[in-house]
């Protein structure tokens, strides 16, 4: 679940991604990435939304991404892939990307169920729940400003 | 006695600041703050003990009366008068 | 190297060459990086009596080797060169994503030597590294610059910058990274402007790595719950920023007012609070690179004449263009320091600046004729537009563009500069806060709070309480404080961490990047080195026992009202014990023994 309004821009989430896939620090090696805004104080996490109907799936000639049945992750196999990079191309999001340093496909794999981007999120901007608690709680949380606003102009 | 709140506190009471409590010593004081906003404002001004136990303050907030920390003081048995000023921070930095 | 990326690229602007050089890994690991390896790269290659603004002041930017790593919020670059305003060591530091992306360039720091021609900029994409003309930018503002730059090299790279401040000398200007981060203090930003040397632009793609990932991943694990948990670092940072600290030095007394003639309690002090900030013009929270904090306040005043958009104030500017100024109009404050955000300038030392020609107009020592228009405290536009004034050395702002003591000493009173080694000290009285006063007395960069900050325990109670009235025992805690400062500035790492964190958890974290045994001791000792390194650079520049001192008004003229009324900084009573403890001679100069014990002979 990702809630941009909350996200201070510090990136922990490229770090703690790389450093868990790479054991090293290498933002552009991420699956996740901060979109910044700079000057406007604007930033937006963006990452694999794990799509029920996945566009990088149906496009991969070689078989080599499948769903993980545990934790929901589509995940490549790095041994079927054959690098011809038609998954990043397929998805609408912008959400895989090829990594020329060591010639492979990123994508996130939800960390096996342990996502770190989302352990180390300080604000909670990205948040590893079940698919529809996330959307409850905005949704609540958007209700409580609407009955704020209600009380407001019936003052 | 003019007592004043701060940072976080605010959110607590609402105001920043009252004349509504009042006490001879400071733990008097305090226990009159926590028992009118509740838990929360407890939870600050004491750390937690049994019934019986003697209170103790909270580990995290800064107490000033008259402009000077409590801990140069008196502490919690700090003498209270009417006309001191009793200022309540969360534990903050910065710099 | 782990840790450190084991590269230093050196630029001669001068002849226009670029080399990449190995980083010697025996001075990486007495000196650390950042501020320490900085500094000393700096001394081994320059020579310490040359004219701050001359080609021969190499201009370093140095990561650590914790820099752009999962640490807890290790962000941080330093700037290092000779200090136009002081004249003593510059080591500036800052936070943003600059430094990070620096490193995964492939490079710990940048020497620039010499001076170019005309005005150029640094353009480092991974392994290519050119210089190129900057004729077109010369002139702007920090936002114009930055937004071009990244325009025409890559929109994910990274700018450091001068702004007008910079270009025109002003002694006080910093280096903006980020659009927002400073190197702010001592006029490194001139330093960068008297080299024709515009911004540096990087973009990296490579890693930084570290020595044991599991090891680390532990150790960074567990400083990061400590700093999530604890009630500064945790809640109240995130949800004031620093100009929380407006208040509760208020109330203590501690809160320097009209140029620290009126200290005491500035009575309408919480309009310009970190509470008032929150529910006024905040829009919401920044973090630098790794950050779990996020104290960067985006604001926006949405009207009036002082109407913008920006970052900030930190505490130390809400009170330079705020009390000390006798401003308690938070949006003329909020301008004040959008302009030294945009035009590149250290908002202590300008708002000190013109408190102190606040004050010299109040006795008469100038008047409208040499201002153009009536000064005072209290007076927001006045300070607003001296503001804008200084960076462009634009009337009255040529005086205030060369810092308080020149600007005091030159209408005859240099009692009003309120500075130790002529630099402004930040927002805590000395006469109030005992400590804190022998810290600004005796730090090697002059008035500077960030190097000592005695005001953790003095005030805020952390790691305990001490008696901020009370000179006992402050010399200890002063030096333990100056050499973890050291330690930790040198890291890469925010020293807002000490807050939650401690020596214990730095060097596990350094312990483990970088493969190399960093004990507490050695931590501590490093911190040490680095501190009397910078001594004796000011011991051969001249600097004697005799700087080691503040102004006379801390000394003599007692705070006149509020709960530390009548008092006075009692440095004689802690001088003398601080240089025994430092190891010191009675003239404060490191001793043979000390300087063999550290290796600096």
């Amino acid at each position: 679940m990702l809630n941009p309004e909350k996200c201070i821009s510090c990136r922990t989430c490229e770090l703690a991604c790389s450093f868990k896939h790479e054991r090293e620090f290498r933002p552009t090696a991420a699956r996740v990435n901060v979109l910044q805004f700079e000057k406007e104080g604007i930033s937006i996490p963006l990452m694999c939304l794990q799509c029920d109907n996945a566009a990088c799936e149906k496009v991969c000639p070689s078989g080599a991404l499948k769903r993980n049945e545990v934790t929901g992750a589509m995940v490549v196999d790095d041994a079927k892939c054959i690098r011809c990079k038609m998954c990043v191309q397929a998805c609408p999001f912008g959400n895989i990307a090829y990594d020329p340093a060591k010639r492979c496909i990123l994508r996130c794999d939800l960390c096996d169920g342990d996502p770190q981007c989302a352990k180390f999120c300080p604000f909670g901007a990205i948040t590893y729940v079940e698919a529809n608690s996330g959307t409850l709680a905005k949704k609540r949380a958007y209700a409580a400003k609407m009955k704020e606003a209600l009380q407001e102009v019936t003052k | 006695m003019k007592v004043k709140f701060f940072a976080l506190l605010r959110d607590i009471t609402g105001v920043k600041e009252t004349t509504n409590f009042s006490g001879t010593t400071l733990v008097e004081l305090l226990e009159q703050i926590a028992n009118h906003y509740g838990k929360e404002m407890s939870n600050w001004l004491f750390t937690p003990t049994g019934p019986d136990e003697e209170k103790k303050l909270g580990k995290d907030v800064i107490i000033l009366v008259n402009g000077r920390a409590i801990e140069h003081l008196a502490g919690l048995a700090t003498p209270l008068k009417e006309d001191d000023e009793v200022a309540i921070f969360p534990r903050l930095a910065g710099g | 190297m782990y840790g450190w990326v084991g590269y230093i690229l050196r630029v001669n602007l001068t002849d226009g060459t670029i080399k990449k050089e190995a980083l010697d890994p025996v001075e990486a690991k007495n000196y650390i990086g950042a501020r320490g390896l900085g500094t000393r790269l700096w001394i081994k290659e320059c020579d310490p009596l040359i004219d701050p603004l001359s080609p021969e002041n190499n201009l370093i930017f140095m990561t650590g080797p914790l820099t752009g790593t999962l640490a807890t919020n290790a962000g941080r670059y330093n700037v290092i060169c000779k200090a136009p305003l002081t004249g003593a060591m510059a080591a500036s530091n800052s936070g943003g994503y600059w430094g990070p992306e620096l490193k995964y360039a492939g490079y710990d720091g940048i020497i620039f030597e010499g001076k170019a021609e005309k005005p150029v900029y640094l353009w480092i994409k991974d392994d290519q590294v050119e210089l190129r003309s900057a004729e077109h930018i010369w002139g702007k503002d920090v936002n114009e610059t930055t937004d071009t730059l990244k325009e025409e090299t890559d929109f994910d790279a990274r700018v450091a910058c001068i702004g007008p401040a910079g270009e025109n000398l002003v002694k006080f200007a910093c280096i903006i990274n980020d659009y927002t981060r400073a190197a702010g203090r001592s006029g490194v930003g001139a330093v960068m402007g008297s080299k024709n040397l515009k911004a540096v632009v990087v973009r990296g793609t490579g890693a930084v790595k570290v020595a044991d990932p599991d090891n680390f991943y532990a150790a960074l694990s567990k400083a990061r719950k400590m700093v999530a948990e604890h009630p500064v670092t945790g809640q109240g940072l995130p949800a004031y920023g620093t100009e929380i600290l407006i208040n509760i030095l208020d109330q203590s007394g501690g809160l320097p007012v009209n140029n620290f003639r009126d200290s005491g309690t500035f009575p309408n002090a919480d309009a310009t609070s970190g509470e008032t900030l929150a529910k006024t013009y905040l829009v919401r929270n920044k973090g630098c690179m790794g950050c779990s904090i996020g104290c960067g306040r985006i604001v926006n005043v949405p009207d009036g004449p002082y109407k913008g958009f920006g970052e900030g104030p930190e505490y130390e500017a809400g009170w330079s263009f705020g009390a000390d100024c006798g401003v308690d109009d938070l949006a003329a404050i909020i301008k004040a320091n959008n302009y030294c955000n945009e035009l590149g300038m250290d908002p202590i030392t300008l708002g000190s600046t013109i408190a102190c020609a606040f004050e010299l107009f109040e006795i008469g020592a100038i008047t409208e004729k040499e201002t153009g228009f009536p000064l005072g405290f209290g007076n927001a536009a006045a300070m607003v537009e001296l503001s804008r004034q200084a960076a462009y050395r634009e009337g009255f702002g040529n005086e205030i563009a060369e810092g308080s003591y020149r600007l005091a000493s030159k209408y005859g009173h240099p009692e009003l500069s309120m500075t130790c080694k002529k630099q402004e000290m930040a927002a805590y009285d000395p006469r109030v806060l005992q400590g804190m006063g022998l810290n600004y007395a005796t730090n090697n960069r002059g008035g500077c709070h960030v190097r000592g900050y005695m005001t953790s325990p003095e005030i805020l109670g952390i790691p305990e309480k001490l008696d901020n009235l009370a000179t006992e025992g402050k010399a200890g805690w002063t030096k333990t404080f100056q050499d973890l400062t050291a330690a930790v500035d040198s890291s890469g790492i925010c020293l807002f961490l000490t807050f939650a964190i401690g020596a214990p958890e730095l060097s596990e974290q350094m312990t483990a990047a970088t493969g190399i045994d960093f004990t507490v001791e050695e931590l501590l000792k490093a911190g040490e080195r680095i501190w009397n390194m910078e001594r004796l650079f000011n011991i051969t520049n001249g600097f004697t026992k005799k700087d080691d001192t503040l102004p006379p008004r801390m000394l003599k003229e007692p705070v006149k009202v509020g709960p530390a009324k009548g008092n006075v900084n009692r440095l004689e009573e802690m001088l003398p014990e601080y240089y025994k403890l430092r190891g010191w001679d009675e003239e404060g100069r490191p001793t043979p023994e000390k300087l063999k014990e550290l290796g600096l002979q």
